[in-house]
């Protein structure tokens, strides 16, 4: 007979640098100051913006607008929706936010017969918060996109160093980084080693009920997800 | 004078700083400021090496990146560096560096005494003498090797770092020299994003030695501090010393090298910054300002320690306080050199200027020079250098006026230096890089690039032959306000004012005749690191090399770590007046990146030890790591290659690995399979034809095997893919194949089949897979999981389901590579390591054994499942692998292959097939990759019959198995064959590659 209560526990991509140890609280004194966005919700969003229905079934579940431009980046207070190819998008949330609107838009695909689909990539990805005066300069040094020119509310999909990274500007105040969870420890210390000449700190996360993705990490953490 | 150091009104040492540093093990003094070379010159030291073939004395010729003798070993053990320029070495206190060359010392040298029968060492000399008996030339080389190069490189690990950075910019202007300050503060002015960048410690150019030049009436260095300063001011404009654009390739890409910390001791740099910097910089327009260099007159025994560039002697007086000799001979064929004779003589030391024109320099500068105290000698130039580890005097002979020709004996004048000019030759490299070509210019006797630059890179100064400041200010005025106005800037305002002065014209000369015929004089030398001489290039045209390219590799000619920066214009005159033609004509050989030499550390920046590769870890790595795992790098991924016990070896690990998951329950991690999500109305009909089986009627909840071909109908990768919907499906790749299979995926929908609605999606890092395999494997999920039938009718062999595993959702596939009943569990790799660990836990009464790569290739060989790139090599098809039942050719539309496995050398006979070999010896495991032949004759050329793919010592049949590729196999079960390795053949017989459960018992259980 199985045993009975199961207690799963998850582990996010960095969880080996003990992040959590230390973190401290950022300040303007010149440092990178970096941190993981842990146990996020992301799912890949496939369609057609030429069908009708699409966009607005995607805003109808998700509050966010279908970003149409390329590098777009639509957000609210419940999460980011980001345009990644013409017909791809990538949906960053709450992970059980996430899971409630993936099964709406899956069920709204099929009842309107839409050539459209979401996957689940919550185990697979997840996102680095860069920030301080110079963060921008740091990956200046790993990788060959002019991330200058970035503009607010825009990401650009790149490489630094040997991986796939998407950044994400949503402020002035500093980047994500978003990465793959195979890739992550090479990623971590890629930027940990391009941060060291202006010094590099684990920030606290700080829980901003208003922004897009700090607050989808102010909620409780889920124990379960759903398929 | 005390010693040779000179007090000069605006020198760049700070004599407020002394320091102490040791060349060759003795300890000398300078100041702050100094270069290596400076401060060697200020304390009289002159024999720095000893040259590559010939082992002559040799010392400081230059100052700067041209220099070609004085290459040093700047400091030991880890921190080493070989090859320095002496003369671009900033000095720091405790610097410590020596000699390259020299055996067994550099006052005597072995090859010095071979030098001195250098006529008997022709170029081309190693090719000529060291060709017969073939057999002795291990023996020579011995020799040769010891005898050549210069510096040793380090054999400790570097101790310091490296980093990149990247910059998108409007303009980037190389040279920090008049006008590529101009230049900059004009691009700065309008607004445009700019970055300067300079060689050298300080910016200012050739400002730094010459004194004499006001601009806009300030002096040259208050002038280069105006602009500095402005330049500090515009937020858009960066300014980098130190930093050396060394190549410039398509699209305006420039890299630079940045020295951030070479000038500082060793023990103040800060180890949170790197050495060195690799700067690649976009910039939408490039402005080329790298001026020129002075090259040197050829004249016997021109090579003599305190034979120098004139500009490097007037460089050492202004910039660094150092008269380089206390009697000095200046030899030119221009006025230029007159001002370092000027400032030499007016610094008290006793000063001959001999030119090569009858006429001399403009007036005035003939007048400034006498009444400074100098003698003039008109119409004169050098026959030899007298004088062997240091300059004692000089031998002089009178000029025709028009030919290059002796028409009588000239002076022999007492001299402890000789200074020489033979013109400026502009610094085109980069211009060059990819593949501008420089022209000649007759009146200034250089290459040079022309005025109107390329797309988007402008050239500006004496890289285009303007050496005089006011005609450099001008044009580069004029053409950076064009550039600025073509981007829709404004007004400019006026270049900066600067005197014009009367100036002679150069004389055409390159070689000093010294009466006799070439090659029978003193040696004369155009290439001073290589030990080319004027004779040695006649040498090489008569004996027919006609392109300057072949002269260039024959003799030397511009190699080594200068690229022939005074040598090049010298060598092409000289080739070109012994070919008959005009230098025009004759032109240059090809310009290659680096410029100067670059660090490998600065090349490999970031990219070395923890960050050197993309390292990928599963999301069970601290798992594995608390096992005591050893790891094996598959693609880039780090997986468990087993899991030793204390006391055991790989084969003892792999040997208890495989009898417990054969006999009990094993588990491994096949996270790092790759996993790709298709899903689309359309989605069968595409896996119909990326694959060559059938998926018309794989049903919802079942799996299959699916090979996919490539266009020649080889294999390129297989796996298994589930149908989760009928319209979507779970597809699983080689762990190192998968971002090629994805690729190939979107390729052939997006550029052939886009009308097939169907989409792919990389699931690979969602998922966490723990493979459970073995007869108890069904046990472990049952303790798991309630929600799923694992009844063996219910769940079969190839069927997949959904559930709830360990209190998590999950997808469950009963499928095997390695013949035995299993299951991969697949979670949200979140939760990977809870799920690997719930499974420990569950199969501990099983005593569930974790196993890695190794033992699932020998499982998957007992089982004769072939790996992609292991038992496949691209020139194998399904047929070769006895796996035809894999493909499906009735289906309906084509496939990937399909035509391809139809032309007759793919379906004809003698193709090599996959089998299975037993060695007759059960002891011997044959080598992987050995070939294979059918008797035991070894007599070369052998006929080759196929080779041994896989081969293990299988613990669960008590022998060695084998699979193999061999010609016809199929029909040849039954053969005994031969395997070849390491000297011996090793009887095998040719068997079914399947050796374990042929019947599949096992995995139906």
């Amino acid at each position: 007979m199985p045993k009975q209560g199961f207690q799963p526990f998850m582990e996010s991509p960095l969880h080996h640098f003990k992040l959590d140890a230390e973190a401290q609280p950022r300040r303007a004194d010149g440092r990178i100051w970096c941190n993981e966005l842990p146990h996020l919700g992301y799912a890949v969003l496939r369609g057609d913006t030429a069908e009708a229905g699409f966009a607005q079934l995607v805003q109808q579940v998700t509050g966010l607008a279908l970003p149409l431009k390329a590098g777009a980046v639509s957000q609210g207070p419940q999460g980011v929706l980001m345009w990644t190819s013409p017909d791809e998008w990538l949906l960053v949330s709450h992970r059980q936010r996430l899971a409630d609107w993936t099964a709406q838009l899956d069920a709204g695909f099929a009842a309107q017969q839409l050539f459209a689909q979401t996957v689940d990539s919550s185990g697979g990805l997840t996102l680095a918060w860069l920030s301080g005066t110079e963060h921008i300069t740091v990956l200046r040094h790993l990788g060959v996109y002019d991330f200058e020119s970035i503009p607010l509310g825009h990401m650009v999909s790149t490489i630094l160093g040997k991986a796939t990274v998407q950044v994400i500007r949503l402020d002035s105040d500093g980047v994500f980084v978003l990465f793959r969870r195979s890739f992550a420890d090479y990623v971590w210390r890629l930027l940990r080693r391009a941060a060291q000449p202006y010094g590099f700190a684990v920030c606290q996360l700080e829980a901003r009920s208003d922004h897009p993705l700090f607050a989808q990490l102010a909620a409780p953490r889920p124990s379960l997800i759903l398929a | 004078m005390s010693g040779y150091r000179i007090h000069r009104p605006g020198e760049r040492i700070n004599r407020q700083k002394p320091l102490s540093f040791v060349f060759d093990n003795v300890q000398y003094k300078a100041f702050s400021g100094d270069t290596l070379a400076s401060a060697l010159l200020a304390n009289g030291v002159r024999l720095i090496g000893r040259s590559f073939k010939y082992g002559r004395p040799r010392g400081i010729v230059g100052f700067g990146a041209e220099e070609p003798n004085a290459l040093i070993q700047l400091e030991t053990g880890a921190h080493t560096v070989p090859d320095l320029k002496a003369t671009q070495v900033e000095l720091y206190q405790g610097l410590l560096a020596g000699s390259t060359t020299g055996y067994p010392s550099l006052d005597f040298d072995l090859k010095g005494l071979l030098g001195k029968f250098g006529r008997f060492m022709p170029p081309g000399f190693y090719y000529k003498t060291f060709m017969e008996p073939v057999k002795a030339w291990p023996f020579y080389e011995k020799f040769i090797r010891k005898a050549a190069g210069y510096g040793r490189a380090p054999t400790e690990a570097d101790p310091e770092s490296y980093d990149h950075l990247h910059h998108h910019i409007d303009v980037l202007v190389v040279g920090g020299g008049a006008a590529g300050l101009w230049a900059a503060t004009l691009a700065g002015r309008a607004g445009l994003k700019t970055l300067l960048v300079d060689e050298q410690a300080e910016m200012g150019g050739w400002l730094l030695t010459e004194r004499r030049s006001r601009i806009d009436g300030l002096s040259g260095m208050d002038w280069v501090n105006q602009r500095l300063a402005e330049l500090a001011s515009l937020p858009n404009v960066s300014v980098l010393p130190r930093t050396t654009a060394f190549a410039l390739h398509d699209l305006n890409l420039v890299q630079a090298v940045e020295l951030l910390q070479d000038h500082l001791p060793l023990t103040e740099r800060n180890a949170a910054l790197p050495r060195q910097r690799l700067h690649k910089i976009r910039a939408h327009q490039v402005i080329l300002a790298s001026g020129a260099i002075e090259r040197p007159l050829v004249f016997g025994y021109n090579d003599v320690p305190g034979v120098m560039t004139a500009a490097a002697g007037h460089s050492y007086l202004n910039r660094y306080g150092v008269a380089v000799g206390r009697e000095v001979l200046v030899q030119t064929q221009n006025d230029a050199a007159y001002e370092a004779a000027l400032d030499l003589a007016l610094s008290g030391v006793k000063v001959t200027l001999a030119d090569a024109r009858q006429g001399g320099a403009a007036a005035w500068r003939q007048q400034a020079l006498k009444n400074a105290g100098a003698e003039l000698l008109l119409g004169h130039g050098i026959a030899k250098v007298l004088g062997d580890k240091s300059v004692s005097g000089a031998q002089l002979v009178k000029l025709d006026a028009r030919n290059n020709q002796v028409i009588g004996s000239g002076p022999r004048l007492s001299v402890d230096t000789v200074l020489s000019s033979g013109g400026l030759t502009s610094t085109v490299h980069l211009f060059c890089h990819n593949g501008g070509r420089p022209l000649w210019n007759q009146q200034q006797l250089s290459f040079v690039c022309p005025d109107e630059g390329r797309e988007n890179i402008a050239c500006v100064g004496a890289i285009t032959g303007r050496w005089e400041l006011s005609d450099a200010l001008d044009q580069t005025h004029a053409t950076v306000a064009a550039l600025l106005l073509g981007h829709g800037r404004g007004s400019t305002g006026k270049a900066p004012a600067v005197a014009s002065e009367e100036v002679a014209a150069p004389r055409a000369i390159f070689r000093l005749p010294d009466g006799k015929p070439e090659g029978h004089g003193a040696k004369a030398f155009v290439d001073y690191q290589n030990d080319v001489a004027a004779a040695d290039i006649h040498t090489a045209v008569r004996e027919n090399y006609r392109s300057i390219e072949h002269v260039k590799r024959y003799t030397a000619l511009g190699f080594g770590t200068d690229q022939g920066k005074l040598s090049n214009i010298n060598g092409f005159a000289i080739a070109a007046e012994a070919l008959g033609k005009p230098i025009a004509e004759v032109g240059t050989t090809t310009y290659r990146p680096s410029y100067t030499p670059v660090t490998f550390g600065a090349l490999a920046g970031p990219h070395v030890g923890e960050t050197f590769d993309a390292r990928r870890y599963t999301a069970m790595h601290a798992s594995h790591d608390a096992r005591k795992a050893e790891y094996e790098v598959v693609g880039q991924w780090l997986r468990p290659w087993y899991f030793p016990k204390p006391g055991e070896d790989l084969h003892a690990a792999v040997n208890r690995e495989c009898l417990a998951t054969r006999n009990s329950v094993g588990v491994m991690d096949a996270s790092t399979l790759g996993k790709i999500d298709v899903k689309g109305p359309d989605a069968r009909e595409f896996l119909n034809r990326i694959y060559s089986n059938a998926w018309s009627k794989l049903d919802p909840g079942k799996c299959r095997y699916g090979l996919m071909l490539d266009e020649n109908g080889m294999v390129m990768d297989d796996g298994v893919t589930a149908c989760l919907a009928d319209d979507h499906f779970h597809m699983t790749t080689t762990t190192g194949g998968a971002a090629r299979v994805y690729s190939w995926l979107e390729r052939w929908h997006q550029t052939e089949w886009p009308e097939l609605k169907v989409r792919f999606t990389t699931t690979t890092d969602h998922w966490a897979t723990v493979a459970v395999v073995g007869p108890n494997s069904r046990k472990v999920l049952q303790k798991l999981c309630t929600d799923i039938d694992f009844d063996k009718d219910a769940f079969k062999f190839m069927d997949g389901r959904s559930g709830t595993v360990a209190g998590l959702p999950a997808r469950v596939f009963r499928i095997s590579f390695s013949g035995e009943l299993a299951y991969e569990i697949n979670v949200d790799a979140n939760y990977g390591r809870y799920m690997w660990e719930e499974v420990m836990k569950a199969g501990a009464e099983f005593d569930i054994t974790p196993y890695g790569t190794e033992t699932m290739h020998v499982l998957r060989a007992e089982k004769g499942f072939i790996i992609v790139g292991q038992d496949t090599d691209g020139s194998m098809s399904p047929n070769d692998l006895a796996m035809s039942w894999a493909v499906g050719m009735k289906k309906p539309f084509s496939f990937l292959g399909k035509r391809s496995l139809l032309r007759s050398h793919t379906a004809g006979a003698g193709r090599k097939q996959l089998v299975g070999l037993l060695p007759l010896d059960p002891k011997v495991v044959l080598a992987e990759g050995a070939q294979i032949l059918s008797n035991t004759d070894d007599t070369v050329p052998a006929a080759m019959q196929g080779h041994v793919t896989s081969s293990y010592h299988s613990a669960f049949l008590g022998r060695s198995i084998a699979m193999a590729v061999l010609k016809d196999g199929s029909k040849r079960e039954g053969d005994t064959v031969f395997v070849w390795a390491h000297g011996k053949s090793v009887p095998a017989q040719v068997v079914s590659s399947v050796f374990v459960d042929k019947e599949g018992v096992r995995q139906h259980a």
